[in-house]
C-alpha cells in the first residue's frame, strides 16, 4: 500500500473540473478552468524563499501542522507527439495511409491534480486529513475547487472529504525524503528462497530413487514442484516488497520544524562558542539546553511554512488568521 | 478522437464569423504603448472582462424566420430539422457589441510579455506585414497605405488592435452601445497619462478607427445586411470547418465542401492545430509555438488587411469586355457581364457556385428552383440546395472550362485540383484534398465605406473589405495562398497570370499582361475568350499581423505573470 509509506500519506487524487458550462466570477464570465488557474495562481505559496518573505503572505497550508508539501496542478490534455514512428518500407509493404489521422488521446476535461504528503492519524488518515484541511482553509479550498464536478455538494468538513476521496488514485512512487540514511529493513534469508525449488526438485527425484515413483514420473513432478516452489519465492518476495517502507526517526512535521530550528540555533551557539573556556562552554550548553529544550516538540521551534526561525513575525500573522 | 473546445477560452471573433451572425457594423481600433508596459497592461486588464469568448450565448431573437435571406443557410436547414445549432447548457445571452483584442508582435513586447515566450513567435509575426510586402505582392502599395500604417514605426507603432462588432438598428445604423464602448475605451486611454495612444490615420478623413459594415438593402423591417461587397458579389461560402469548431450534428452538413476531401471522396472537418494553437495540426503533430504552452493554446494568428476595391474600373472593365463577349457570342450585354463575372470569381454574383451552375440558363434554372422551394418551404429541397454553394470538387472539370483554373475561388480552394492522383478513373485512388488541407485560412470581416457610407462609388472613393485571415501559421496558410496562389499562376498551368480579381495586374510589361483565359469544351462549336488587360482592382491600403491569445494569455498578459519562475 504505496500510499502509506515510511510514516508519511502521500495524498494523490485527479479531480475533474466542469467545462460544459460558463461562469462568471468577479466581473469576468469566463470557463471555469480559467477561474481555478486564477485561483491557484493567486494562491500563496509558503515564505520559503527571500521574495515570499517579502510579499509576507502565508500559504494556508501553513495552518496545518501535518502538511509537509502540497502541489496542485491543471492537467490540462495529455500532449500528442505526433504520429509514431514507424519503418517506411515496412508502411509501403501494408499499405498503411499516412494521410489517415493515428488515434490520439483527449481527455474529456481538464484535470486538477492534487497532491500531497501528510502525517497520518486515525484508522483512515486521508479522511482524517482532508476533514482537518478544510477547518482550517474553507475559503482557499473553496476557490480552488468550486468549479469541480461534485462541488456544490460539499457544505462542511465531512461533504468535503465525501468529494475528494472519491477521486483519489494510489499513489505508486511515493519520495521518501526524510530518510537520511538506509532504514533497518529485515532481509529475507537466502536458505529460505531457496528451499522451496529446492525441496519441490529435490523429493520427487528421492521418491524415484528409492523406486517409490518411476523415473518418468520423478522428473516430471521434480520439473512442476520445483517451478511450484519459484512461484513461492516470488510469492514471498512480492509481499514483502508491498509492506511499506517503516517509518523514519522523528519524521513528523513538528519533528522536522522542530529540528531545523534547533540546527539553526546550534549553529549560533556553536559559532558564539568557539575558542571559549571548557566550564564556560558548559554552562553556555546548558543554558542552551534550557532555552531551547530539545525533546520538547512544542518549546521553541520552527512556524510551518517559513524559510527559517528567523521570519517569525509573518508567519505568526499566519498564526493569527488560524485563530480568527 | 475527438476535440472538446474550451469555448470560454477562445476569442469569439475566432469561431464566430460576427458579420454573418447578426454584427453587421464594426469598429477597429490601433493603439501604441509608451512607457514601461506597465499602463499597457492594465488597460489589458481594464478590457478583459469585456473580452467576447466563444462560448454558447442564448439569442434572443432565436425565434427568427427560416431563410431570411436569399441564399439558404445551413444553418437555417439545421434548424428545420430540430437540430440545435449551440446545444448545451447556456448561461450567456448574445451581447450587443462584442469586444475582442489581438497583439503585434511589437505590442507583446512592449506590454513586457518575457523574451522566453517572445522567442518561440514565428518569424512573420515578428516581420509584421509591411516587411513581408514583397512576398506579398505589396509592394507597389505601400506608399498609399493609410497613415496608421505608413507612420507605424517607433513610438507610433500599431502595438494594440481592440476590435468591436456591434449589431444593428433597422435604419441601417449600429446599436447606440456601439458608441458607448468607443467612448469607454478613448476613456481608458485617455485615463492612461499617454502611456496608451489611440492612433489615428485610418481612412482619407485620419479617423481615429476603421469604420465598417456589412452592405446593406432593403429588407423587411427596414434595411438588412447582405453578404454582398462593393464589386456587387456574394462572398464567405467556402470558410473551412475544422475539428470542434460546429456540435456534431451542424458539423456533418457543414463539412461537406468545407472541410477536406478524404481519399474516398468523403468531407472531413479539417484538424483544429490548423486553426488554434496548441492542437494537432494536418500534419498530425502540434508545432511548436511560444512556450509555456499556456500562452499558445487556444490562441491563434490573424493577417489585418485594408483592401480597397476600385469599383468604377471594375464596372467599367466588365462593361467593356462583356460588349466583345457579347458580339462573339450574340448573347445580350447583360447575360456576357454575368457570365464574366461568374468566370472572374467562380460563383454567379448571388454565390451559386459555376460548378452547381455551369450556364447562364443553369443559373437561371437554379434560382427558379430556389424561389420554389422557398415558396413551398419544401425544406428537403432547400437542404438539397443548400449543400450545392459548397459540395462539389474539380475533377470534372480539370480544364476549367466550367470554372476557369485561375478564377479567384478556385485559387483561394483548389479542393481535389492539385491531387497528384486527381486524373485516375477510379476516384477512391487520389488523395483528395490533401495538397490544400493545410493552406486553408479562417476569413473573417467586412466591408467598409462605399455608397452607403458616403463614399462616392469611383475609384478614388473609401470603399473595400477590412480582410481578417485566421490561421495557425502566417507563413504557411496565408502567405502562401496570398504568394502561390493569388500572385502567381504556375500551380494552375496559368504561367504568371496572377488572381484576376485581387492580384496585382501591372501595366506595361507585355509579357506579364495580366488575363484570364476562359476555357470552353473542345468540339462545342464555341471559342475560348480571354480577359486581356485587366486594371488593378484591389489595393491593399495597409494593415499588420496580429496574435489573438486565449483568455488564458490575455491573464498572463495583463497580469504580467507570463513566466513565475
Amino acid at each position: 500500500m504505496p500510499n502509506l509509506d515510511g510514516g508519511h500519506y502521500f495524498f494523490t487524487a485527479i479531480v475533474p473540473i466542469k467545462n460544459d458550462v460558463v461562469v462568471a466570477h468577479e466581473g469576468l464570465r469566463s470557463s471555469p478552468v480559467h477561474m481555478v488557474r486564477e485561483a491557484l495562481e493567486t494562491l500563496p505559496t509558503a515564505l520559503q524563499s527571500p521574495e515570499a518573505v517579502k510579499v509576507g503572505i502565508q500559504s494556508p497550508f501553513a495552518r496545518s501542522l501535518r502538511t509537509h508539501f502540497a502541489r496542485l496542478v491543471v492537467l490540462d490534455q495529455p500532449f500528442f507527439n505526433g504520429r509514431d514512428h514507424s519503418d517506411a518500407v515496412a508502411d509501403a509493404l501494408r499499405g498503411t495511409d499516412l494521410l489517415a489521422p493515428q488515434a490520439n488521446d483527449v481527455l474529456a476535461c481538464p484535470y486538477l491534480l492534487v497532491m500531497i504528503d501528510f502525517d497520518p492519524e486515525g484508522s483512515d488518515p486521508a479522511r482524517h486529513y482532508c476533514e482537518e484541511l478544510w477547518t482550517l482553509m474553507p475559503r482557499e479550498l473553496k476557490a480552488v475547487f468550486r468549479y469541480c464536478y461534485g462541488f456544490p455538494a460539499v457544505r462542511d468538513a465531512k461533504t468535503f472529504a465525501d468529494f475528494l476521496l472519491p477521486c483519489q488514485v494510489e499513489t505508486t512512487m511515493p519520495f521518501n525524503d526524510y530518510w537520511v540514511g538506509a532504514p533497518a529493513l529485515p532481509t529475507l534469508s537466502r536458505w529460505w528462497l531457496i528451499a522451496p525449488p529446492a525441496l519441490g526438485v529435490a523429493l520427487p527425484l528421492l521418491a524415484a530413487l528409492l523406486h517409490r515413483v518411476s523415473w518418468p514420473a520423478g522428473l516430471i513432478l521434480a520439473l512442476v514442484l520445483g517451478l511450484a516452489g519459484l512461484a513461492v519465492d516470488y510469492g514471498i518476495v512480492m509481499r514483502r516488497g508491498a509492506r511499506p517502507l517503516p517509518a523514519a526517526p522523528d519524521a513528523t512535521l513538528r519533528h522536522v520544524l522542530k529540528a531545523l530550528c534547533l540546527q539553526q540555533a546550534f549553529t549560533r551557539f556553536a559559532v558564539a562558542q568557539q575558542g571559549a573556556a571548557p566550564q564556560a562552554r558548559g554552562a553556555a550548553f546548558r543554558e542552551f539546553l534550557a532555552a531551547h529544550r530539545p525533546a520538547d516538540l512544542d518549546g521553541p521551534t520552527q512556524a510551518p511554512g517559513v524559510i527559517s526561525a528567523s521570519v517569525i513575525s509573518a508567519s505568526a500573522v499566519g498564526a493569527s488568521v488560524v485563530g480568527s | 478522437m475527438t476535440t472538446l473546445l474550451d469555448l470560454a477560452d477562445i476569442q469569439g471573433g475566432i469561431l464566430r464569423a460576427y458579420g454573418r451572425q447578426g454584427f453587421p457594423k464594426a469598429r477597429a481600433f490601433f493603439l501604441t504603448l509608451r512607457g514601461d508596459g506597465a499602463a499597457g497592461r492594465a488597460f489589458v486588464e481594464a478590457l478583459r472582462p469585456r473580452v467576447t469568448t466563444a462560448a454558447r450565448w442564448r439569442d434572443p431573437h432565436r425565434g427568427e424566420a427560416l431563410l431570411r435571406t436569399r441564399a439558404p443557410r445551413l444553418k437555417d436547414v439545421a434548424r428545420a430539422e430540430d437540430e440545435d445549432d449551440y446545444p448545451g447548457e447556456v448561461t450567456l445571452v448574445k451581447p450587443t457589441v462584442t469586444l475582442n483584442l489581438a497583439f503585434t508582435f511589437y505590442g507583446l513586447l512592449a506590454l513586457g510579455v518575457p523574451i522566453r515566450t517572445l522567442r518561440g513567435m514565428p518569424d512573420e509575426f515578428i516581420d509584421g506585414m509591411a516587411q513581408r510586402a514583397e512576398i506579398l505582392g505589396d509592394d507597389p502599395f505601400l506608399d498609399t497605405r493609410d497613415v496608421v500604417w505608413r507612420d507605424s514605426a517607433g513610438e507610433n507603432r500599431v502595438h494594440i488592435l481592440v476590435m468591436l462588432n456591434a449589431q444593428m438598428n433597422p435604419d441601417g445604423t449600429p446599436v447606440a452601445e456601439l458608441e458607448m464602448e468607443t467612448t469607454r475605451l478613448r476613456d481608458l486611454c485617455a485615463a492612461s497619462g499617454g502611456h496608451v495612444v489611440l492612433l489615428s490615420g485610418t481612412g482619407p478623413d485620419g479617423a481615429d478607427f476603421q469604420e465598417m459594415s456589412a452592405v446593406l438593402r432593403p429588407g423587411e423591417h427596414g434595411l438588412a445586411p447582405t453578404n454582398k461587397e462593393h464589386f456587387g458579389l456574394s462572398d464567405g461560402f467556402g470558410d473551412p470547418v475544422f475539428e470542434g469548431q460546429f456540435p456534431p450534428a451542424l458539423e456533418a452538413l457543414r463539412v461537406i465542401g468545407g472541410g477536406k476531401l478524404m481519399s474516398d471522396q468523403t468531407w472531413a472537418p479539417l484538424a483544429t492545430g490548423e486553426f488554434l494553437l496548441g492542437y494537432p495540426d494536418e500534419a498530425q503533430e502540434i508545432p511548436g509555438a511560444a512556450m509555456p504552452i499556456e500562452f499558445s493554446r487556444n490562441g491563434t494568428f490573424m493577417a489585418y488587411r485594408k483592401l480597397h476595391e476600385n469599383v468604377a474600373s471594375f464596372a467599367t472593365y466588365l462593361r467593356d469586355q462583356a460588349q466583345t463577349y457579347a458580339a462573339l457570342h450574340g448573347i445580350p450585354q447583360a447575360e456576357a457581364e454575368a457570365i464574366l463575372r461568374a468566370k472572374l470569381v467562380g460563383r454567379w454574383e448571388d454565390g451559386i457556385p459555376l460548378q452547381a451552375a455551369p450556364t447562364h440558363a443553369d443559373w437561371l434554372a437554379f434560382q427558379e428552383e430556389l424561389a420554389q422551394a422557398k415558396a413551398a418551404k419544401d425544406k428537403p429541397r432547400l437542404a438539397a440546395l443548400a449543400l450545392r454553394y459548397t459540395d462539389f470538387t474539380y475533377r470534372d472539370d480539370l480544364a476549367g472550362t466550367t470554372c476557369p483554373v485561375a478564377a479567384h475561388m478556385r485559387r483561394a480552394n483548389p479542393r481535389d485540383m492539385l491531387d497528384p492522383h486527381v486524373t485516375d478513373p477510379d476516384p477512391t485512388r487520389g488523395d483528395g484534398s490533401a495538397l490544400v488541407n493545410r493552406r486553408r485560412i479562417l476569413r473573417r470581416g467586412l466591408p467598409y465605406g462605399g455608397p452607403s457610407q458616403g463614399g462616392s462609388g469611383t475609384d478614388s472613393g473609401e470603399q473595400g473589405i477590412i480582410f481578417l485571415a485566421i490561421c495557425a501559421s502566417l507563413f504557411r496558410q496565408f502567405e502562401f495562398v496570398q504568394q502561390q496562389w493569388m500572385q502567381y499562376g504556375l500551380d494552375f498551368d496559368a504561367g504568371s497570370d496572377t488572381c484576376p480579381v485581387i492580384g496585382n495586374h501591372p501595366k506595361g510589361d507585355p509579357h506579364h499582361e495580366p488575363k484570364l483565359v476562359i476555357a470552353v469544351e473542345p468540339g462545342g462549336g464555341r471559342r475560348p475568350y480571354i480577359c486581356s488587360a485587366i486594371p488593378q482592382l484591389v489595393e491593399p491600403r495597409g494593415g499588420d499581423y496580429f496574435f489573438m491569445p486565449s483568455m488564458t494569455a490575455l491573464r498572463l498578459i495583463g497580469t504580467g505573470i507570463t513566466d513565475p519562475t
